[in-house]
């Protein structure tokens, strides 16, 4: 089968699919394709629609090869979407991060780093199905263990947990000065999910500091 | 959005993580920069003030703490227990830090810098923090990136709270039905009747025609006063994964408040159930 025929193929079946599509299985529904092919199939289609300027590409997340739009233009998708875009407040995004680097995980200890419940936290991941329960610990209480899903590699983008940025080890952080470290970028990232409205009685009185 | 960074220092801080957003009526509405917990308060006086977090200075850090704990109590916010715990832990270390250090070797086993593990506990979270931030950053799906669509998937309604049970708890379901099953009881179990898992695929489409949901564990042990053996209940545990392989049924627990899942394990029509009938006939 001549490259443009397959690749033509490999267009229609990503296009077709909700989730990311593994290269043997894309392998096996065109004709006399190997999954190394299509790899250099899906290169060969990116380089092309990088040429044309298309506003998609072929990404590599979770293990398969999905069609999807381009960053920049996420502010004109989002108004054809009928659903908000996706929020993940800082704390779920602790939380996220928490059990993808330490998975798989004990509620307990996803606390012990941040200090606070997590419950309800574990709650909104397992149901927005990033999050799932793998199992118990083998110890007394036989706590649950918690992973991250497909769904999660998906969401964020990663070819694999492998994928996953190096954590940064604790040395480096002292080297750095942790207070520099990081100025107030995550203030910025997640600014509106770390606010709260409240009501107080007074409206004139700034808040006292004793 | 208060910008903690660009606020002097305490107590000058503390005032300025409020800021009024409107001011109807005599009632106002104060944002508050909320704080993901203990730790985080911490790490943000850490910053403001450029301390050096390996030489910690226990008791200007606790003084700014319960500062800042005392003006949450003034606006009449309910504090979380874990700051309470935070406060206690460093009011703990900073008596540690005045005990003379002799008497301290003494009495702590540990030995050692009492904020020791409050500090491993900073960079601990402080890594964690980074890497959320990194993952934040990431375009997401839904969020700046878009997939094609393909043929839409059905989701289960949310406000269920269902999750997606996994095998582990099945077979936990299973090994309870199994228990109180009957057991072969010598000689009159020679002649067992024979069971077939498509034969028990019939009855659970059968079931699943009548009610759209069904609890895991009534039907495997069967109609009240049936006490199936346990080759019953195997074949139809088989036959209920067999359908679930076809998409005929999904299996989901409901998720407690504990972020657990709890109770029953159930089952959920899902496709045509006549359609997974032709399809094993």
């Amino acid at each position: 089968m001549e490259p443009q025929d397959r690749r033509r193929i490999l267009e229609a079946l990503l296009l077709s699919s909700s989730e990311p599509v593994t290269a043997a299985r894309l392998g096996r529904v065109v004709p006399d394709t190997s999954a190394r092919e299509v790899r250099e199939d899906i290169e060969a289609l990116n380089e092309s629609y990088a040429a044309e300027g298309r506003g998609f590409r072929i990404e590599d997340v979770s293990g398969g090869h999905q069609l999807r739009t381009l960053p920049e233009l996420a502010r004109f998708v989002q108004q054809l979407e009928p659903v908000p875009p996706l929020r993940m407040s800082r704390a779920s995004l602790e939380t996220l991060a928490i059990i993808a680097y330490k998975q798989p995980v004990t509620r307990a200890e996803i606390e012990h780093v941040r200090g606070v419940d997590a419950g309800p936290l574990l709650r909104g991941l397992l149901e927005r199905r990033l999050a799932r329960i793998a199992g118990h610990r083998e110890v007394p209480g036989r706590p649950i263990l918690y992973a991250t899903t497909p769904r999660f590699l998906e969401v964020f983008g990663l070819a694999g947990l492998s994928d996953l940025p190096t954590l940064r080890e604790i040395e480096e952080l002292l080297r750095d000065r942790l207070p520099d470290g990081d100025d107030g970028a995550e203030s910025t990232a997640t600014s509106d999910d770390g606010a709260v409205a409240l009501a107080i009685e007074d409206a004139d009185a700034p808040p006292q500091t004793h | 959005m208060t910008n903690p960074t660009a606020t002097p220092p305490l107590p000058g801080a503390v005032a300025s993580l409020f800021e009024p957003i409107t001011d109807a009526g005599s009632a106002c509405a104060i944002r508050l920069s909320v704080f993901e917990g203990p730790l985080d308060l911490l790490l943000y006086l850490i910053r403001e003030n450029e301390l050096e977090i390996t030489d910690l200075p226990i008791s200007q850090v606790a003084n700014q703490y319960l500062e800042y704990l005392d003006l949450l109590r003034e606006l009449d916010l309910d504090l979380a227990a874990e700051y309470l715990l935070m406060a206690a832990t460093l009011a703990w270390i900073k008596s540690r830090m005045l005990l003379p250090p002799d008497a301290g070797a003494e009495a702590d086993e540990e030995g050692g810098d009492p904020r020791a593990e409050l500090v491993a506990r900073l960079l601990e979270y402080q890594r964690y923090r980074e890497a959320a931030d990194a993952l934040g950053a990431r375009p997401l799906l839904g969020r700046e990136v878009f997939a094609a669509a393909g043929a839409a998937v059905e989701e289960p309604p949310e406000a269920e709270r269902e999750i997606e049970v996994s095998l582990l708890q099945l077979v936990e379901a299973l090994r309870r039905v199994l228990r109180d099953a009957k057991t072969p009881d010598g000689i009159h179990e020679v002649v067992g009747e024979p069971i077939t898992v498509r034969e028990r695929m019939v009855l659970v489409i059968d079931a699943l025609e009548r009610a759209e949901v069904i609890e895991l564990e009534e039907l495997l042990r069967g109609p009240e006063g049936s006490a199936p053996t346990r080759s019953i209940i195997v074949a139809t545990f088989l036959a209920i994964l067999e359908l679930a392989k076809l998409a005929t049924l999904r299996i989901f627990q409901s998720l407690g408040d504990a972020g657990a899942p709890e109770g029953p394990i159930r089952l959920r029509r899902a496709g045509d159930p006549s359609a997974a009938r032709a399809e094993i006939a």
